[in-house]
């Protein structure tokens, strides 16, 4: 019901700017840029807002500093103070959409000049239960194999021919631990859910799903073979092989900060870590390493994809709405289509000390992310040699999206059976399985 | 002080009354100018900045929490009453038990680790004859440390790794290495021994000033029938200070009841729930997964610890007062 | 009382003279100061080393001492590009402003609980205990909303100081340590200056304020370090960054800073309580403050 009240406004909405041409002002707050810019990239992002004021002259844009956190984004929904566009990861839009607390874009959306242009996959992150447009992707990423090439050559491996299997996986980081001393593969698995992330990656790339169908209606599927398979896996390389050190508790900072410290041989992560093992743990570019996660030999195989999205709050007026679009096609959407914006941006980045080039998942077709890519050519400031695996496979890789329903709840319920695996020897990994199927089947079921 | 001694001297002690000021006018009827003249408006007056500001920033927030306890919010619709569904929800979450078993588990070792650390310290800085500022400015100094540098330098410490600097210390007097937060075992205990360094400062702060209170002639007594150091501490400090032991204890108790900066900050409840505790249940309830679906049961948590906590007090001030008071 | 320069008591003088009393005495004490120094003062050592160290150096080896010389730019880079002494003005504002509102409330409160003693005062004494029972971060969505448009006057809070020195001002345990010291102060006082014909307010101006200047540095003392640790609430009601404390504003730019810069900036942040609390150890540690609020 909710729904069809919104596309009647929509519709509305768009007939009625076209009709009446008012100069009546809309104001509408914007996530500006993440705090700790430098003052060069906010005169840049300054810059942009008034080139978008003059091309909009009855839009008022007010820049905010936003960054998501679950607390500040749950006070500020409540209390209606969300800037009228601003950023979601990839894990919670769908959630959000689900739950009414995003705006629905479809109507706009359909009107952009290059909506059909969208990576699908990517595309559907931003899509909610209902197949309501609730978000448009602002980056993206799959998950890659990031190695320590210093690490590969101190062990006698050949740090341009990574591992291509999982077995060779397996191999490598045992031989790494026996020749250098330092953990030969790492995993994230910490309780904040990035346990479960990083195993559902696995589990993926080896074929398997955790869940089977969307919204509440959704059935969870933990424990099925595939995340057997890598849980035996993991206590194989833990117990057997002793090849994953002796730290289980690293998030998504503390990995980087490891594997920047030379304490890491191979771990997964996002395409995109690179940035920040440059701009916080000051990483040396010549020991960098990135290749694809190795997919096992089913059809089912495919790399894990997630990313930051642009939403716009619940509940705003349909001359907000519209303006909001504007904006997201404006800042987020055009620099990925238009040659002009794509160049400038690169030279925020360069301006900002910020990586240029790092490999990103494509938002757009694979057309589109070449001639994207051959713009910024001369400002690429990344060791694109050492990331050549990566480029090679990547584009051969299927795209598989994060669990749809619940997905931060899937995640949560499968933290608990990594961390047992590889704290605790004797774990009984089906039984554990069993109960974190239950509890995010709960968590399915209960909308959360 | 002269002025204490010249009032001790003309009043009989017995006067000095545990009976307020207010009580001393004469109060023969209720009548609005009687109350005025009672000292009555005097009283609202001074209260008044603290009505304000607890009326508007503590009480109506609690009591906006408690009616959310008994509702579902997605935080955009209005929203919808639930009777006790949120309070059977959390009741039925298997998390709970596991909870509630970490928390107290987190107590009892607050408890025997904590506790008499910062006491057997204050004890024996109270003894120190030169520079004790030194002393306690030293032992406040981790209170004033950001918890953001604490947790980052604690990290470093816990490493697990036979190269850690916990693991490598022990490992010269032959021990070792441990997991310290890697195991279900040991995650708990070393956020004990975390939240002691943090907070035992402020502790043997207080114990100090309580010691300091305590009368030299009654240690001289003791001396005097050939008590030993440690006997004295144990019929004399001990009992001395008793008040304010018990005062730390329940405050102790319903500060760990609620930890959760520790937890959160190095293990995020894990490995495998060893560490997840009721406030990072709560926690998570509200923000963790479904970013405010689930703030009614993160309410009704909040509203079931709190009201364990009000009994538990009520049945501690209960069973110490004789003792307290003697 | 103690002679100063004298010890608690507890090992009387006759007993101090003792060689073997003295010589166990002196050896625990001196194990107390190594021990205290280790935990006490090595972290801010190691911050202070950290904070001239190369984040490469720093994140490898943790511990070994400037491996690949200093970093002095990191000082410099926190200062000039975070812009620390900025969020440090920022953060001096507002634990100013917050000790003051709660040394009003703790003083008057305090005052009309122990002293004036309404019929009504052990209503409002349970109802203060009472929200040390309920866990702050609950408390965050409703008081939000509140903030962001007050009731009644239907005004908004959001990136005004006083959203955050209002709330500080609720801390029952000030409250409760104030009136538990002024429960100590001798009542004769009291009703001598009542007998010269004292109001309730020429007895709080001139009798009970001057006398309870130990617990007020207590006070003070936790009034600031509670401002100056809490993150999460200045960060939501503080959007304009301008405005924010280094409490709110390290923790946010820690992705995008090296962790040299960090940790400097860390370490400049840290000379604001320790300054503080050197400023206040005296009523601290003459323990009249603490001693007469929490004795009996």
């Amino acid at each position: 019901m909710i729904v069809a009240a919104v596309v009647v406004l929509g519709v509305g909405a768009s007939s009625a700017a076209g009709s009446t041409r008012a100069a009546q002002k809309v104001s509408i707050s914007v996530a500006s840029l993440i705090p700790g810019s430098t003052p060069a990239a906010v005169k840049q992002f300054n810059a942009q807002v008034a080139e978008f004021e003059k091309k909009n002259p009855t839009i008022k844009v007010k820049p905010v500093e936003y960054q998501w956190t679950a607390p500040t984004f749950a006070a500020k929904l409540a209390a209606g103070t969300l800037p009228t566009v601003f950023e979601v990861p990839f894990t919670d839009a769908r959630t959000l959409g689900d739950n009414g607390q995003l705006a629905n874009l479809t109507p706009y959306f359909k009107q952009l000049p290059y909506h059909k242009k969208y990576n699908k996959a990517v595309l559907a992150e931003g899509t909610d239960a209902k197949g309501q447009v609730i978000a448009l992707p602002k980056g993206a990423y799959a998950q890659a194999l990031h190695y320590n090439r210093a690490l590969f050559k101190q062990a006698g491996l050949n740090p341009s021919k990574p591992p291509t299997t999982w077995a060779e996986i397996r191999k490598d980081a045992r031989i790494i631990t026996q020749k250098t001393g330092k953990p030969g593969y790492v995993e994230m698995a910490k309780n904040d859910n990035t346990a479960g992330w990083i195993l559902t990656s696995v589990v993926y790339s080896l074929g398997g799903r955790m869940e089977k169908g969307t919204g509440t209606h959704a059935k969870a599927t933990l424990n099925n073979k595939y995340t057997v398979q890598a849980l035996n896996m993991l206590k194989a390389m833990r117990w057997t092989d002793n090849s994953m050190g002796s730290n289980f508790d690293l998030g998504w900072s503390d990995i980087n900060q490891a594997f920047a410290a030379g304490q890491v041989g191979m771990y997964i992560s996002g395409s995109d870590v690179y940035t920040n093992l440059v701009q916080a743990y000051s990483v040396n570019p010549s020991i960098y390493g990135l290749t694809t996660v190795p997919l096992a030999k089913n059809k089912n195989a495919g790399v894990l994809g997630g990313g930051t999205l642009a939403a716009v709050r619940p509940k705003v007026n349909k001359a907000q709405l519209s303006a909001a679009m504007k904006w997201i096609s404006f800042f987020y959407e055009s620099p990925l289509v238009s040659k002009t914006q794509a160049i400038r941006n690169a030279k925020t980045l360069v301006a900002n000390h910020q990586p240029v080039g790092v490999p990103a998942l494509p938002l757009f077709n694979k057309k589109q992310y070449n001639l994207a890519n051959k713009w910024i050519k001369p400002y690429i400031n990344v060791p694109l040699g050492h990331m050549k695996p990566f480029l090679n496979g990547i584009f051969e890789q299927k795209l598989i999206p994060e669990p749809e329903a619940s997905t931060q709840s899937v995640y949560n319920a499968l933290n608990a059976v990594v961390e047992a695996v590889l704290t605790n020897q004797s774990t009984n990994i089906g039984q554990m399985l069993q109960q974190a199927n239950a509890q995010a089947q709960a968590a399915i079921k209960a909308g959360n | 002080m002269t002025l204490t001694t010249a009032v001790d001297q003309t009043r009989e002690p017995a006067l000095s009354s545990e009976r307020g000021l207010s009580r001393s006018y004469a109060r023969p009827r209720r009548t609005p100018l009687n109350w005025i003249r009672g000292g009555g408006l005097a009283s609202l007056l001074f209260l008044l900045p603290l009505l304000f500001v607890f009326g508007a920033f503590s009480w109506y927030p609690i009591v906006r929490t408690a009616i959310m306890a008994f509702q579902h919010t997605n935080l955009v619709e209005a929203p919808t009453w639930v009777g006790f569904q949120n309070f059977a929800a959390v009741w039925h979450d298997p998390l709970f038990p596991v909870a509630v078993k970490n928390t107290a588990y987190f107590a009892l070792l607050a408890l025997i680790i904590g506790y008499p650390i910062p006491l057997i310290a204050a004890v024996l800085m109270s003894e120190v004859r030169k520079r004790r500022g030194i002393y306690a400015v030293l032992a406040f100094l981790p209170v004033v440390i950001p918890p953001v540098v604490g947790v980052l330098l604690w990290k470093v410490f816990y490493d697990a790794s036979s190269l850690g600097v916990f693991n490598t210390v022990l490992h010269w007097v032959g021990l070792g290495p441990y997991p310290w937060l890697q195991s279900q075992q040991w995650a708990m205990p070393s956020l004990v021994l975390y939240s002691t360094w943090a907070n035992a400062g402020a502790t043997i702060i207080i114990y100090l000033a309580a010691l300091i209170g305590v009368n030299p002639e009654l240690y001289e007594a003791a001396s005097v029938d050939g008590a030993g150091v440690l006997r004295k501490v144990w019929h004399i400090t001990l009992p001395q200070i008793r008040g304010v032991l018990l005062v730390t204890l329940i405050l102790q108790i319903i500060g760990t009841a609620q930890v959760f900066l520790e937890p959160y900050l190095f293990t995020s409840g894990g490995p495998n729930n060893a560490t997840l505790t009721v406030l990072l249940l709560i926690y998570n309830y509200a923000f963790g997964n479904s970013l405010g679906g689930d703030y009614g049961m993160a309410t009704a948590l909040s509203l079931m610890l709190a009201g364990f906590l009000v009994v538990f007090s009520l049945v501690y001030l209960r069973a110490t007062r004789t003792w307290s008071t003697r | 009382m103690s002679k100063p320069g004298s010890g608690g008591g507890l090992i009387s003088e006759l007993e101090w003279t003792k060689p073997g009393t003295r010589w166990r005495m002196r050896t625990l004490h001196a194990l107390l100061l190594v021990g205290l120094v280790v935990i006490g003062l090595g972290p801010i050592l190691w911050l202070a080393k950290s904070a001239v160290t190369p984040t490469l150096d720093t994140i490898s080896h943790p511990m070994a001492l400037f491996p690949h010389g200093a970093a002095w730019s990191n000082l410099s880079q926190a200062w000039n590009d975070v812009h620390v002494g900025r969020y440090f003005w920022n953060t001096v504002v507002i634990a100013f402003g917050s000790w003051a509102v709660q040394i009003v409330v703790a003083t008057t409160g305090g005052y009309a609980l122990s002293v004036l003693r309404p019929r009504y005062a052990p209503i409002i004494k349970g109802l203060l205990l009472a929200t040390l029972f309920v866990p702050a971060i609950v408390l965050l969505v409703p008081l939000y909303i509140e903030v962001v448009r007050l009731p009644l006057v239907h005004k908004s809070l959001i990136d005004s100081y006083w959203a955050l020195w209002l709330p500080y001002g609720a801390s029952a345990f000030n409250v409760i340590l104030v009136t538990r010291f002024f429960d100590n102060l001798p009542r004769e006082i009291f009703e001598a200056a009542e007998i010269d014909g004292a109001g309730p307010f020429q007895l709080f101006w001139r009798i009970v304020l001057p006398m309870s200047k130990p617990i007020l540095g207590v006070v003070s003392v936790f009034a600031v370090l509670a401002s100056w640790k809490d993150f999460l609430w200045p960060f939501l009601v503080l959007t304009n960054q301008n405005k924010q404390p280094l409490s709110v504003r390290l923790p946010s730019i820690q992705l995008q800073t090296s962790v040299g810069v960090f940790l400097a900036a860390m370490f400049i942040a840290c000379l604001v309580p320790i300054a503080g609390f050197l400023i206040f150890q005296r009523s601290f540690l003459g323990g009249t403050g603490l001693g007469g609020a929490i004795k009996g």
